[in-house]
């Protein structure tokens, strides 16, 4: 299979007055079409940095970052999905969810419009488009984020700990509609996360990241058959063993 | 959303709640109506009888008769109007000014940082002291008038107006930018609507700014307005006149406040 998405030799240093610190160091990994992948690390070791890269937002020091062949420009579509759900106060779902439209000029394009539509009757968010956010809970919130991301019919979708903000219910269940609804559109998506059973419940393969400078440790390939949502993928019996896996090799990295 | 709905049935418990709470508002402005009724009545008992000296002092009955008489020779509305025309000139252009400065220094970080000790001195600086200055530079007359109200206001419009901008949520920002949006887009949609809500706050400051600065104007060059007459009105010993005009600025001023005070309500409604 073709990589879809590929991190060639990434690497990426801070400049601060005090000096330079180096974050990322030779990273490299690939992503294939319509997979899931999850990234875990030691917290401030530069998880959300590989995305701002991902997404075009930093420029890498080193390397290059290629989407379906082509480097990542201005214009490269590209679904973002945060901690919060970062939608506008002042606009309606149905004016958040369509925002990106409005930044492309897309506005009065009716197929567009149409698709706008079709993501809010397929997910449940059609009676409340003209609601405000704070009208709605925060499960809802976070589904109305990603149908944002689903507008633009985006190549990839980066999400950066977009459940940990949720309360322990609600996040199992949001996480369950949110790789529902991935797997629907058929996106390719990556994971930021520090939750490994999370990231074990919806990848198709986990990258291991060691602690600053970054550096990838280990890929691990997930593998539980065809259990469907994550919540029932928790249930699995080799759940426990790839916990165990990812864990040891993240304790390890605390250790040296 | 939630509408009001009177056939609910309360529980006893919450009937006396909400009656306590409408008893205890109920309380709180027939508390303060008295207060003025005592003040008012207290001033004109004891100037009447001769306590104090209305001279000095004037009355509440002296200043409906000099307003009456203000009224009379047709200079009330005149006076009033001259007053408000600069007040209202000077907090829109001071507004809308000061807020286009805060979003050039929102664009631009190097000019920010360039014109923030500038910027600094121009806020700490007591306006007052330039009187004479733009006395020379704009003319003794509406204009300089109109300047002072200005130069009350804009400096502390920019600065509170910038820190709101500045205030943006940085994850908002990127996740415009993962939507390809430029600096514009960010702006417009994003960064000024963001900052509406203080915005009114902004404005709310502006209208009593706005009065300091026509009325010290009046003080220091004019012809007519409501600061005219007081000035005048202390010059000849009037106090009547002092204390009239001084009722009217408190009235226009309230009312003012209150247009703002509904702009407001309106802009809170959808803040998270």
């Amino acid at each position: 299979m073709e990589d879809y998405l590929q991190l060639k030799d990434i690497s990426l240093s801070y400049h601060t007055k005090e000096g330079e610190v180096l974050a990322l160091k030779s990273i490299d990994f690939s992503v294939q079409k319509n997979e899931f992948v999850s990234i875990v690390g030691p917290s401030g070791c530069g998880k959300t940095t590989i995305l701002s890269l991902i997404a075009g937002l930093l420029k890498p020091s080193s390397g290059e970052v290629l989407l379906d062949g082509e480097k990542i420009t201005k214009d490269t579509s590209i679904g973002y999905m945060f901690q919060r759900d970062n939608l506008f106060p002042w606009r309606t779902i149905y004016k958040n969810v369509s925002i990106g439209l409005e930044i492309k000029h897309k506005k009065k394009d009716a197929e567009s419009l149409k698709h706008v539509d079709e993501l809010l009757n397929k997910y449940g968010l059609y009676e409340f488009r003209n609601n405000y956010p704070s009208q709605l809970s925060g499960g809802m919130r976070q589904r109305a984020a990603l149908i944002r991301t689903l507008c633009l019919k985006p190549k990839i979708l980066l999400l950066d700990e977009p459940f940990s903000a949720l309360d322990y219910q609600t996040k199992l269940s949001v996480c369950d509609d949110v790789h529902s609804i991935i797997t629907k559109e058929k996106q390719t998506a990556i994971l930021v996360t520090h939750d490994i059973s999370e990231a074990i419940s919806v990848s198709d393969r986990i990258i291991v990241l060691s602690k600053r400078p970054a550096v990838v440790k280990c890929i691990q390939k997930i593998e539980l058959g065809d259990i469907e949502t994550p919540l029932k993928r928790r249930e699995s019996p080799k759940f426990s063993k790839y916990f165990d896996l990812i864990y040891r090799e993240l304790s390890s990295e605390k250790e040296e | 959303m939630k509408k009001k709905n009177k056939n609910i049935n309360y529980s006893k418990e919450h009937k006396k709640y909400l009656k306590k709470i409408k008893v205890d508002k109920f309380t709180t402005l027939l508390a303060q109506i008295l207060l003025l009724i005592v003040i008012v009545g207290l001033w004109e008992l004891l100037t009447y009888v001769g306590v104090l000296d209305a001279f000095f002092l004037s009355s509440p009955s002296r200043m409906i008769a000099e307003l009456i008489d203000l009224f009379k020779n047709g200079t009330l509305f005149y006076h009033i109007g001259i007053t408000l025309y600069e007040t209202l000139i000077g907090f829109a252009i001071a507004t809308i000014l000061g807020t286009l400065i805060a979003i050039i220094l929102w664009w631009s970080r190097k000019v920010r940082k360039i014109l923030e000790p500038y910027i600094v001195i121009l806020n700490a600086l007591p306006k007052i002291a330039l009187g004479p200055v733009i006395i020379i530079w704009v003319g003794a007359g509406t204009g300089a008038i109109i300047t002072m109200c200005i130069l009350i206001c804009i400096v502390i419009t920019t600065l509170s107006m910038l820190s709101a901008f500045l205030e943006c949520d940085e994850d908002k920002i990127s996740l415009m930018r993962s939507m390809g949006a430029n600096k514009f887009q960010i702006l417009t949609k994003l960064v000024i609507p963001n900052a509406l809500t203080e915005f009114v706050s902004v404005l709310k400051i502006n209208v009593g700014m706005s009065w300091v600065g026509t009325i010290m104007g009046e003080y220091l060059v004019s012809k007519a307005g409501l600061g005219y007459l007081i000035v005048y009105g202390g010059q000849v010993f009037q106090l009547d006149l002092v204390m009239a005009s001084t009722l009217i600025l408190c009235i226009l001023a309230c009312v003012m406040y209150l247009f703002v005070g509904i702009l407001e309500r309106k802009v809170r409604k959808h803040k998270e």
